[in-house]
């Protein structure tokens, strides 16, 4: 009985911390790793092979390579930094390039293709066989088969997944975890912001594949022995099952589905008698994990345990009556000529052969407003996101400050003070308005997995400051109110003022905006305008996409009027409403 | 160049079974715009289904009828039950591929409950083999090689030159515009999902043909070709998919014949990823 | 105008409200075509005028109001629907099929006619536009805009629809092909003997072509009238161009 139940608690820890890693992985960073199990199983190969004896000491009753006979707790550090390791070639598959479910599809091909190469290759690992006699940790000092020890790995591997359960929480509390929720929710718009897709994916896979791994780690050292039907690919898609019934986004869901799932249910079954022929309740048990996720997506997809909102209030406490609200971007003095910040040169982008934009060079001068105006297609949102980074222009050049950008991601470009917004909706959905503003604040000393390790002793002053910001902002905005709203709950308009203000948030040199005023009021249009002329005076330049000329008229100097993909002309827009060709292509027609 | 010879023919052949599922599966997500990883389970189930009037005498060739028949059926059950409501609600593509993965343990371990944990193997009449030095084909392995060639042709004509076919296209290339010319989308998508259900079903049998031996999880690593094919040649590319399928069922047969045989889907492993991580939208690809 | 007097139009849209996701783009809105003429919609970018189109065939929910064509109530139809009782639409964006050839954009056009008469109506949509014959074989991503927006039209005419609805067809065009666009293409359209209803942003040139033509703001209907009533109003100008008013109209002979 004590042994079941031992054996019970240590793959319910087990399982609870393999359920974090991935809930860490996919609910919060939104990397859907299907071949998560491998790194399960590249912890407990790596535990067995530093805990076992070289493999000529057993008769060659199996092959393996190590055989260190490394003393506890090394075999378990092995395993984390070899599940650690393993995640890194997988970098290549996480960048911005490759569709996420495509991406998905490549990890669990890879998952396939693991399990099928250990099974087969017997000297790596012994083959199908697998590794058994994998010493238990301490085995020399302390009897593993005594009560006493049962339970005190039981209670080990309990500790664990609490310890697991906390360090994870404190990344995902921290502005970090904010940034990797908002890569989840919207990819492109958080590389816009400067967020670096390809380096944030990788440490989610990194992180959760140590965790993972320790995890491995952790049960061979119980059930000493593994082998390659202990990780077929489906025992991820089991995982997957657990931590989207206990609820995606939320890491207490991710403990519930561990209990319910892998241990609650899996085990469960393991011990009912067995019915029809061999084979029977196992591949009923695997029908039921199926009928579970799509039952749970179709019924309930946010899981028993939804994600919860940040409360503001909960995070900081109020920040304190300050005289004024602070700035809202760097003062930079303004030159007497007028400085070109951006300069394009005969840009170009061509879709299958069309070009959307031909040959276009601009320049734009630091503290102006330059409006971006031309009839549907010539050409304007293509060349903004050009401007940004977030599409590859297929010919001509890109200057900022005099220095070329062409080739900068995103990403880098958004860290350099040029940064865009979208025409269509964009707002982090799944984050609160509060939460959309912050996790745009560049260089926050919580935004990173150091950062987010150190604690909130470490970031708080800094987040208190970006809240501040964040406050006025809304003041300013007039959306106080909604600053604990899921972004997704507001209007349309009230969205678009979410997106200005992200991006005011970073304290951009360059404002890129894609149709900013479109669905707001017109009231509220005009007073936007006027404080962004308000930041122009103070040095930002910015660079507007827009199609209601009464706002061109009245905030917008110079005007750049484009038409099939090409600079049709540039002026004020009195002396473009002069000029025929404007007139005839824009205007009137 | 023995060993060539008889490895091109092993090739010609997983080549022939491999271009009848990856057609089938790159049009259908062409049309459908479902990544349908269950296609490989539904491939098994219809096996069994060929296995089942196989092993009660009747000939294979005829019992692979019944198994287009299941592959069919199974497809347009899974459309219209499962995939076209998640699509209806807005779920998103990765969500829509973790149902098809949960569809794939509900019909995998399903036909693992109904079938038996057991390989299986069809009794069928190898007939006589055709050789040229050493490469060698035996009769069933011929007529799979025309089968898939004709089949292929089918393909070509459909959607080439078949009002339903370039319905397909028109559809997959622009659902919307389809709609406004008067096109019954969702009947096509219907439609799609029996032709590309049929091809798949035929796959599992000839696939089981193939293998010798086959049990309910036997496609999983089959099903890895058929993503190497599909990305190869551009996902959502018919032709594309016959190029893949080709250069995936020639490389790993005769990479089989110079490495060792157990590691001859690591090719096809290779160029999936590789194609994933430097060309996503395939040799041929547009539509990504 | 009652959702009585609607039938026997080409198109009757009575007080409608149509929006994306249950908010409201367009208010209230009726407009009457009648059948053989062309009529258009102008207005500010942004006024509603695609939305509009969109509810009427189908692509966009109708929120509240009427549409008829001809004597039937197509409120809500599907897409489908709508263009199987002789709708033809082309929209502003993916309007062909860009992997399939000229040919074949034209066959899906006619998807709905029987096999036998589809070579028939091709050779009349060529009859046409004569220069879509000689791009039969070219894939249609490969035309230019012109010839694109042409060969749109074109499948749009292959069902022999009683009514042509274009959403801002010169959009992405030079102003030359733009013009050509309007004075010849949809004046071609017109002489099939199809109703028209066109939006468009380039208000001056489709007012020369139009028999009646209605104004949008800010998703409301905000004036009408034959273009020659309109061309007289100073309020047009300003209401087309959206807001300010302070500036001087531009001059329309510029």
């Amino acid at each position: 009985m004590a042994y079941y139940v031992t054996t019970l608690l240590v793959y319910g820890g087990v399982d609870i911390i393999a359920c974090l890693a991935l809930s860490q992985q996919f609910g919060i960073g939104g990397v859907t790793n299907f071949a998560f199990i491998i790194f399960q199983a590249a912890g407990a190969y790596a535990a067995a092979a530093l805990s076992l004896p070289p493999d000529s000491a057993n008769g060659a009753f199996q092959t393996y390579v190590g055989g260190l006979q490394l003393p506890f707790p090394l075999p378990w550090i092995g395993a984390a930094i070899a599940g650690g390791l393993l995640a890194l070639p997988f970098a290549l598959l996480v960048g911005k390039r490759l569709r996420g479910d495509f991406a998905a599809v490549g990890l669990l091909v890879t998952a396939v293709m693991a399990n099928l190469l250990v099974t087969n290759y017997r000297p790596f690992l012994n083959g199908d066989a697998g590794l058994a006699l994998v010493p238990a940790p301490l085995s020399g000092h302390l009897d593993p088969e005594s009560a006493r020890y049962q339970w005190g790995y039981s209670a080990v591997a309990l500790l664990l997944a609490l310890v697991t359960y906390v360090f994870l929480q404190r990344i995902t509390r921290s502005p970090y975890g904010r940034t990797l929720r908002a890569m989840r929710d919207n990819d492109v718009v958080a590389d816009s912001l400067g967020k670096n897709l390809r380096s944030l994916r990788t440490q989610m896979l990194v992180l959760g594949g140590a965790i993972a791994g320790l995890s491995g780690g952790v049960l061979v050292g119980f059930i000493n022995l593994w082998d390659p039907a202990a990780w077929g690919y489906a025992e991820s898609i089991v995982l997957f099952a657990a931590v989207i019934i206990g609820g995606v986004g939320n890491h207490r869901g991710a403990v519930l589905g561990a209990i319910l799932v892998p241990l609650g249910f899996l085990e469960a079954t393991r011990y009912l008698p067995p019915v029809g022929g061999p084979g029977l309740v196992p591949a009923l048990e695997w029908v039921a994990v199926g009928l579970l996720i799509v039952g749970f997506l179709w019924f309930r997809p946010q899981g028993i345990l939804p994600e919860r909102r940040r409360r503001l209030a909960a995070a900081a406490p109020a920040a304190p009556e300050t005289g004024g609200p602070p700035a809202v971007v760097r003062r930079l003095p303004v030159a007497a000529t007028p400085e070109v910040v951006l300069e394009a040169r005969g840009l170009t982008r061509s879709f299958e052969g069309v070009k959307a934009v031909d040959d276009v060079s601009l320049a734009f001068a630091r503290g102006r407003l330059t409006g971006l105006i031309g009839p549907n297609g010539a050409g304007k949102s293509t060349t903004l996101a050009m401007l940004a980074g977030t599409l590859a222009p297929t010919g001509g050049t890109i200057l900022f400050r005099g220095e070329e950008i062409t080739r900068l991601p995103a990403y880098r470009r958004a860290r350099r003070g040029i940064v865009r917004t979208f025409q269509l909706a964009s707002e982090f959905k799944r984050l609160t308005v509060y939460e959309n503003l912050l996790s745009a604040v560049p260089r926050q000393r919580g935004d990173s997995f150091r950062g987010a390790v150190l604690g909130r002793r470490y970031w708080r002053a800094d987040e208190r400051l970006a809240i501040e910001r964040a406050e006025a902002m809304l003041d300013r905005f007039g959306l106080t109110a909604h600053g604990d709203t899921y972004a997704g709950d507001l209007s349309g308009g009230q969205r678009r003022l979410v997106e200005i203000m992200r991006a005011l948030m970073t304290e951009p040199e360059v404002l890129l905006l894609d149709e900013p005023m479109a669905g707001v009021h017109p009231e509220l249009a005009r007073r936007i305008g006027e404080l962004l002329l308000g930041l122009c005076a103070d040095g930002m330049t910015i660079v507007m996409v827009e199609h209601e000329l009464g706002i061109m008229d009245e905030f917008a100097d110079p005007v750049v009027v484009m038409a099939e993909g090409r600079v049709l002309a540039e002026g004020t827009m009195a002396a473009l409403r002069a000029r025929a060709e404007v007139v005839e292509a824009y205007l009137v027609g | 160049m023995n060993i060539f010879l008889a490895s091109l023919a092993f090739g010609l052949v997983s080549a022939s079974v491999l271009a009848i599922a990856s057609v089938g599966f790159t049009l259908q997500f062409a049309v459908t715009n479902v990544l349908n990883l269950a296609f490989a389970a539904v491939m098994t189930a219809s096996a069994f289904v060929a296995y089942f009037f196989n092993a009660r005498g009747v000939d294979i060739w005829v019992a692979a009828l019944a198994a287009v028949g299941m592959g069919a059926v199974l497809s347009v059950l899974l459309n219209r039950f499962v995939y076209s409501p998640f699509q209806r609600r807005g779920t998103s593509p990765i969500a829509i591929v973790i149902v098809s993965l949960g569809m794939t343990l509900i019909i995998e371990y399903g036909t693992q409950a109904i079938a038996g944990p057991d390989n299986v193997s069809y009794r069928m009449n190898q007939g006589p083999t055709l050789a040229a030095g050493s490469f060698r084909l035996t009769g069933a392995e011929v007529a799979i090689i025309c089968l898939s060639v004709v089949l292929m042709g089918a393909v070509h004509v459909l959607i080439r030159y078949t009002r339903l076919g370039k319905a397909m296209r028109a559809t997959a290339a622009n659902r919307d515009l389809a709609r406004n010319s008067g096109i019954r989308t969702d009947r096509v998508v219907a439609v799609t999902w029996i032709v590309t259900g049929a091809l798949c079903g035929l796959a599992g049998a000839v696939f089981a043909m193939d293998a010798g031996t086959f049990g309910a999880t036997s496609t999983d690593i089959f099903l890895i070709l058929i993503l190497a094919a599909v990305f190869l040649g551009g996902p959502g590319e018919p032709y594309g998919a016959m190029l893949g399928a080709l250069v995936i069922g020639l490389a790993t047969e005769i990479s089989a014949a110079f490495i060792v045989s157990d590691y001859k889907d690591v090719v096809a492993f290779v160029i999936l990823l590789a194609m994933m991580a430097t060309r996503p939208s395939g040799l041929l690809g547009a539509k990504v | 105008m009652s959702a009585e007097t609607v039938r026997g139009l080409a198109v009757g849209v009575h007080e409608l409200t149509a929006g994306y996701g249950g908010s409201p783009v367009v208010h209230g809105i009726s407009i009457s075509v009648e059948p053989g003429r062309v009529v258009s919609i102008v207005g500010p970018n942004g006024s509603g005028k695609s939305t509009l189109l969109k509810a009427v065939v189908g692509v966009v929910e109708v929120l509240d109001g009427k549409v008829h064509v001809g004597d039937r109530d197509v409120t809500g139809w599907s897409p489908e629907n709508v263009a199987r009782i002789g709708v033809g639409y082309v929209p502003q964006v993916d309007d062909v099929f860009a992997p399939l050839t000229v040919l074949e954009n034209l066959e899906m056009g006619g998807y709905l006619l029987p096999q036998r008469q589809v070579a028939g109506r091709v050779e009349h949509v060529l009859e046409v536009f004569p220069r879509l014959r000689q791009m039969l074989k070219r894939r249609a991503g490969k035309l230019s805009g012109g010839e694109r927006k042409m060969l749109a039209m074109g499948r749009a005419l292959m069902l022999e629809p009683s009514v042509v609805i274009l959403d801002e067809p010169t959009a992405n065009l030079a102003p030359a092909i733009a013009n050509a666009v309007l004075a010849e293409h949809v004046r071609s359209l017109a002489l099939t003997g199809a109703s028209v209803l066109i939006v468009e942003q380039r208000a001056k040139a489709v007012l020369e072509i139009s028999d009646h033509t209605y104004v949008l703001a800010g998703g409301r209907l905000r004036m009408e009238g034959t273009p020659a009533e309109l061309a007289a109003s100073e309020e047009f100008v300003d209401s087309f161009l959206g807001g300010g008013g302070s500036r001087a109209p531009i001059s329309r002979d510029a």
